[in-house]
């Protein structure tokens, strides 16, 4: 099986091979002196640009007591920076310092286990309180977010996963200047402004996508369950008692450590020439201070001995997950992985569509998946199913170990792996069309 | 800190770097304060002009309209047929039609060549051809590489003329929604929106209903080609096609497709909004949530073509704008309540829709976050808007308009869709004119005009007993929702019109009562043990169920059932109902509860007990072989008995259970304590097909009153 597998990839490489070409073209990648890379793509079709910032940094740096903390600062990147933001900086600096200072107090009384003082507790919580109060009469909410949709911004988010940190919008192209004036000035001059309150709305994340609703809880479940020491088990978004703990000075902490410029990538796809682009990155983006790049990640999950089985009960409807310990992306094998996938799942010819929805229509939805929850390291192929009503996860466990069995048995035919090989080319071809997707993903690639 | 702050911000575009303008820079900056925030001092060189090339239109002599658009980036072409006519357009009691024919229109195949065929022979290609639909549109897509357009494309159009929708399909469609019906309750984002709709249109409005288990099992292949006949017809249809062509070229072949399609009836026009969001507070309760979601909504006027529609998009970006809106800025940056929160006044293409708000915060904050909700609301029409804000957001709203026409897929679609409503072509570019003249006070007006905080329906979504206080304290009356998601055949008692009974469907029951013991017999039996087997087929082979069933009436069950996976215990009682499993006990979700009631009232001495209860109704109707059919109304829950007319004995049960039909032919009866029971059954159709014979029956056996309660879990 493995010969025909690699020998069919080249086809397929060779299928785009022309595109590529043609699309690296129209790409300038360049490592400035501080180590930052920049990919700028041109493609002038209107004029506007999209960018993404890519942090090689997520959950996975994180360890206990800071769980939560990569995703806390990709919030605080939107609180603006010392010139934006902010009606008196020197002033609501000092307020933000007594800010600081009185949480430490009040938290080393709080999560004392011996001897608390109840009282001492409610007073310390009053004057950290009140020194949150004093920092916020210098805030202008927003005011970040503001100045990109005043500017015709679209489309501004970030996300946070195990593997990295991910920074994104488009704006029309006359704006680029001032584009590289705010996203360096966001990563160079951060201030921690509303962190506390910042920390609530992440809790309240949290009760969204996990506490509230029954896939994320099982998802939590899951993870804590496969990995028992890679940082791969910690929820994203952080334990509840972290996002309660940790502090401003904490994240700054983070950010100094794993926000260096030789841990970043810039990409800015559009209507940008590289020639008036660059100048402009340089100028701005330069001015990141050179720091060493953060030490490789220690953990290594020990291999797993025993099946482990999590069954979480609900009042809701049934959701089935099974993973399987697989290499890092950087793996030879993981081209082999990605066919694997498509076989699965790609489709209404896949293996599991056919088998699990179509004909035994025990499942509603049946897709099996690479890069769960990131593909930095070792990580897990995963399937995922949703019960059709009246069936179980039992039946669904023997339906997919049917469907591994036949590829770990059977041989794959040539006409079946010609149908991926095409799929692939072509999705590749569609996905390059849109701008900020392109952008984000070779400036993920990029970083990996 | 302060020197390298200033110098590094405020490097004016082209200006040096010299220590002396830093300086001078930074006195100046000290002196004017710093709110002069350097961003400020950036050039904007204006925009590239640049021009966007319009589709070509095409109008056929049958009055289909397509679009032409070149693009030739990529050796790709993407077409759509949008097609008029959607979900609005059936009828209340085939609610999911537009689901079941989008699902099973592309799956179900053409005349020619199956679904199945089509996955291989265009997924072999990577081209897809598919199909969706919508509230007021279906639409066939079609998504090749350019080299196998002239292969593929006579497929899309035989999909779009000549679909098939194979039953096998329709039912694999049907299993789809079915699940989607099952899972809605389960995560409480999905309730508020769902139900925000109903409160503001109705819940029986086209515009909120939703397709039920009841209203799938009344979808046929014969409605499908019906709606397909009715509204897939040329007149009905724009077409919008770009990508790496010649336009020429593809206009010839357009015609020579489709010109000789014959006109057909033309689409009816939108169906009323009859909205009708009473003010006041629902309330749905959901125990397994930390967060409260919260809506306020109440029904709208505003169409798009309205000249209001320009101040009303001001207003929706002061309110909830981007990530610096009022909403944003209050609820979530200044007092951390919430992650998500938005919302505003929708204006609808062809007609009104809702003012909708809405957020979600932890359930100790829901009356804080209500409040707050509605005090926003409210400052729309008190909290002047600034010149500020009026500014920013109309800068916002015109700096964007460039990405909406930043690809020539995007102005395709743009020109099709106008084309869709009847709008004008230039509807888009007068946009930014209507948004340049938008005034403070026409926002004002408007604000005063179309939001009515007064009239505001608030749902709450969510646990109340951590809530910081009960709704009904904080307001009074409370109105609770009921989401309980109904059988088949089980509509609550209040929605199915009470028909009464026939006399001679009486005579026919009479005649059951009498075979199965009597009247007096009969309402004597308080509590019926069984034990026996069920032989059930399964995806897995045959399986072997040891089955033991308590019933205590009126309505208290107990099964107990020993599996090859372990025993499963299952208790119902008025007051709840639960199961034990190996994993322990635990409450069943409401669907299930409601699923086992429904069942229970089906149960043969439940009926016959029942017989002069009103709320259980009998008709005959029809007959098979000699048998008679005799429908059967139980509280709500319905199904067929077919009746042996000379002897009263009972030969089979039809229902409509959610796995579609289920078939019980009773093959044995045994006499116990002269109480007839059928012993022996064959059980086809829904979710378990299989036989099932009792070795023991029981009539008023001494039972422990332990054996229904809930065990407390270890």
């Amino acid at each position: 099986m493995r010969k025909i597998l690699s020998l069919l990839l080249l086809t397929a490489a060779s299928l785009s091979a022309q595109d590529l070409v043609s699309f690296e073209k129209h790409v300038t990648v360049r490592k400035l002196d501080n180590g930052l890379t920049v990919i700028i793509v041109e493609r002038p079709e209107a004029p506007v640009f999209s960018y993404a910032t890519v942090v090689n940094v997520g959950n996975a740096q994180e360890v206990p007591g800071i769980t939560g903390l990569a995703h806390m600062f990709e919030h605080m990147a939107f609180k603006g920076s010392e010139t934006l933001g902010s009606t008196n900086y020197d002033a609501e600096k000092a307020g933000l310092q007594k800010v600081e200072n009185t949480y430490a107090a009040y938290d080393l009384e709080r999560r004392k286990t011996i001897g608390r003082d109840d009282a001492k507790v409610a007073q310390l919580e009053k004057a950290w309180k009140d020194a949150m109060d004093e920092a916020q009469k210098y805030v202008v909410p927003n005011e970040f977010s503001k100045v990109v949709d005043q500017a015709g911004g679209v489309g501004m988010n970030a996300f946070t996963r195990s593997d990295e940190t991910v920074y994104f919008y488009s704006l029309p192209s006359n704006r680029l200047e001032l584009w590289a004036y705010l996203e360096s000035e966001r990563f160079l001059h951060p201030v921690f402004r509303e962190f506390y309150k910042e920390r609530d709305v992440v809790t309240e994340e949290r009760r969204m996508r996990t506490e509230s609703n029954p896939i994320g809880r099982v998802v939590e479940e899951f993870l804590a369950t496969a990995f028992t020491a890679h940082p791969y088990r910690q929820p994203t978004v952080g334990y509840p008692s972290d996002l309660k703990a940790f502090s401003a000075t904490d994240a700054a902490a983070f950010f100094k450590k794993y926000y260096v410029p030789s841990n970043m990538v810039v990409a800015v796809v559009g209507d940008v020439k590289p020639s008036e682009t660059m100048p402009i990155i340089e100028k701005y983006f330069g001015r990141l201070p050179k720091a060493p790049v953060p030490e490789p990640l220690r953990t290594i999950e020990p291999p797993q001995k025993a099946e482990r089985l999590v069954v979480l009960h609900e009042k809701s409807q049934p959701v089935y997950l099974e993973g399987y310990h697989r290499p890092a992306i950087t793996d030879p094998d993981d081209p082999t992985y990605d066919v694997m996938e498509m076989l699965l799942s790609v489709g209404r010819t896949s293996h599991l569509y056919r088998s699990l929805v179509r004909d035994k229509k025990i499942a509603a939805v049946a897709q099996g998946f690479n890069g769960f929850p990131g593909v930095k390291y070792p990580n897990l192929f995963t399937f995922f199913a949703i019960t059709t009503p009246g069936h179980t996860p039992q039946e669904i466990t023997t339906a997919i170990a049917e469907e591994t069995n036949k590829l770990k048995n059977e041989d794959v035919t040539p006409e079946e792996l010609q149908s991926p090989a095409w799929r692939w080319s072509s999705r590749w071809r569609r996905r390059s069309k849109a701008t900020g997707a392109s952008c984000s993903a070779s400036s993920i690639v990029s970083t990996r | 800190m302060k020197p390298m702050k200033c110098s590094t911000g405020s490097q004016p575009v082209g200006a040096g770097w010299r220590a002396g303008a830093t300086f001078a820079l930074l006195s100046i900056a000290t002196a004017a304060f710093s709110q002069v925030s350097n961003y400020k001092n950036i050039k904007t060189p204006p925009l590239r002009s640049f021009t966007v090339e319009q589709p070509k239109r095409v109008v056929l002599s049958n009055g289909m309209v397509i679009f032409l658009q070149e693009d030739h980036e990529l050796p790709l072409i993407r077409g759509s047929a949008l097609i008029r006519g959607g979900s609005r357009d059936v009828p209340a009691d085939k609610a999911g039609l537009v689901q079941i024919l989008a699902g099973s229109w592309r799956t179900g195949g053409t005349e020619t060549r199956t679904g199945d065929q089509l996955d291989d022979i265009l997924e072999s290609r990577a081209a897809r051809v598919e199909t969706t639909g919508s509230e007021d549109a279906t639409r066939v897509t079609i998504d090749v590489l350019k080299n196998d357009f002239d292969f593929v494309f006579p497929i899309f159009v035989e999909l779009l003329q000549k679909p098939a929708f194979r039953q096998d399909k329709i039912d694999l469609a049907k299993t789809q929604v079915r699940t989607q019906i099952a899972r809605r309750n389960d995560e409480p984002q999905g309730i508020l929106q769902r139900e925000a709709q109903k409160l503001g249109y109705g819940a029986d409005s086209p515009y909120a209903r939703t397709a039920e288990y009841a209203t799938l099992n009344n979808i046929t292949h014969e409605d499908l080609i019906a709606f397909h006949h009715r509204f897939v017809q040329p007149n009905n249809i724009v077409f919008g096609i770009v990508g790496d062509f010649d336009s020429a070229a593809m206009e010839k072949k357009l015609r020579a497709t489709f010109e000789s399609w014959p006109r057909g009836e033309s689409a009816p026009p939108p169906p009323p909004v009859n909205a009708q969001a009473k003010p006041g507070v629902y309330f749905i309760s959901k125990e397994d949530v930390t967060q409260a979601n919260i809506a306020a909504v109440h029904p709208a006027t505003l169409l798009r073509r309205d000249p209001d529609y320009y101040a009303v998009e001001v207003m929706n970006t002061i309110l909830s704008g981007g990530f610096s809106g009022r909403l944003m800025n209050e609820i979530r940056s200044k007092a951390g309540l919430a992650y998500g929160v938005g919302g505003g006044l929708s204006s609808g293409w062809d007609r009104p829709m809702l003012f909708n708000t809405f957020m979600g915060t932890k359930s100790q904050t829901t009356i804080q976050s209500v409040d707050l909700l509605k005090q926003e609301i409210a400052d729309l029409q008190t909290k002047p808007f600034t010149t500020e804000e009026l500014q920013h957001a109309k800068e916002s709203i015109l700096n964007r308009y460039v990405f909406t026409m930043d690809s020539k897929a995007k102005v395709l679609n743009q020109r099709q869709q106008l084309e869709f409503y009847g709008y004008p072509a230039d509807f888009v570019q007068k946009f930014q004119e209507g948004i340049r003249n938008v005034t403070a006070s026409d926002v004002e007006r408007v604000a005063k005009k179309y939001v009515h905080p007064d009239q505001l329906a608030i749902l709450v979504v969510g646990n109340e007993k951590d809530f910081e206080k009960p709704l009904t304290v904080a307001y009074g009356r409370v109105t609770p929702i009921d989401i309980t998601i109904p059988e088949p055949g089980g509509q609550p008692a209040a929605a199915a019109p009470a028909k009464g009974s026939s006399t001679d469907a009486r005579a026919l029951l009479n005649k059951v009562r009498n075979f199965v013991g009597g009247q007096t017999a009969i309402a004597n039996v308080q509590t019926v043990r069984e034990v026996g087997t069920m032989s059930l087929k399964t995806p897995q082979g045959p399986m072997d169920v040891e089955v033991e069933n308590i019933t205590r009436f009126p309505e208290s069950h107990r099964q107990v059932l020993k599996t090859p996976m372990g025993e499963m215990t299952m208790v119902s009682t008025p007051d709840g109902a639960f199961m034990i499993s190996p994993a322990g006990p635990r409450d069943l979700p409401d669907s299930q509860r409601q699923a086992i009631r429904s069942e229970s009232k089906q149960d043969m001495l439940n009926v016959l007990k029942n017989a002069d209860n009103p709320a259980y109704t009998f008709n005959i109707v029809g007959t098979e072989n000699n048998a008679q059919i005799l429908e059967v109304n139980a509280d709500g829950s319905t199904f067929k008995w077919y009746v042996d007319p000379t002897s009263g004995k009972p030969l089979k049960k039809v229902s409509q259970g959610r796995m579609g039909e289920q078939v019980i032919e009773y093959t044995e009866w045994k006499n116990v304590n002269g109480i007839n029971l059928p012993v022996a059954f064959t059980v086809t159709g829904g979710a378990n097909s299989g036989t099932g014979k009792m070795s023991t029956i029981e009539i008023n056996p001494a039972v422990d009153a332990k054996l229904f309660e809930k065990p407390v879990a270890q």
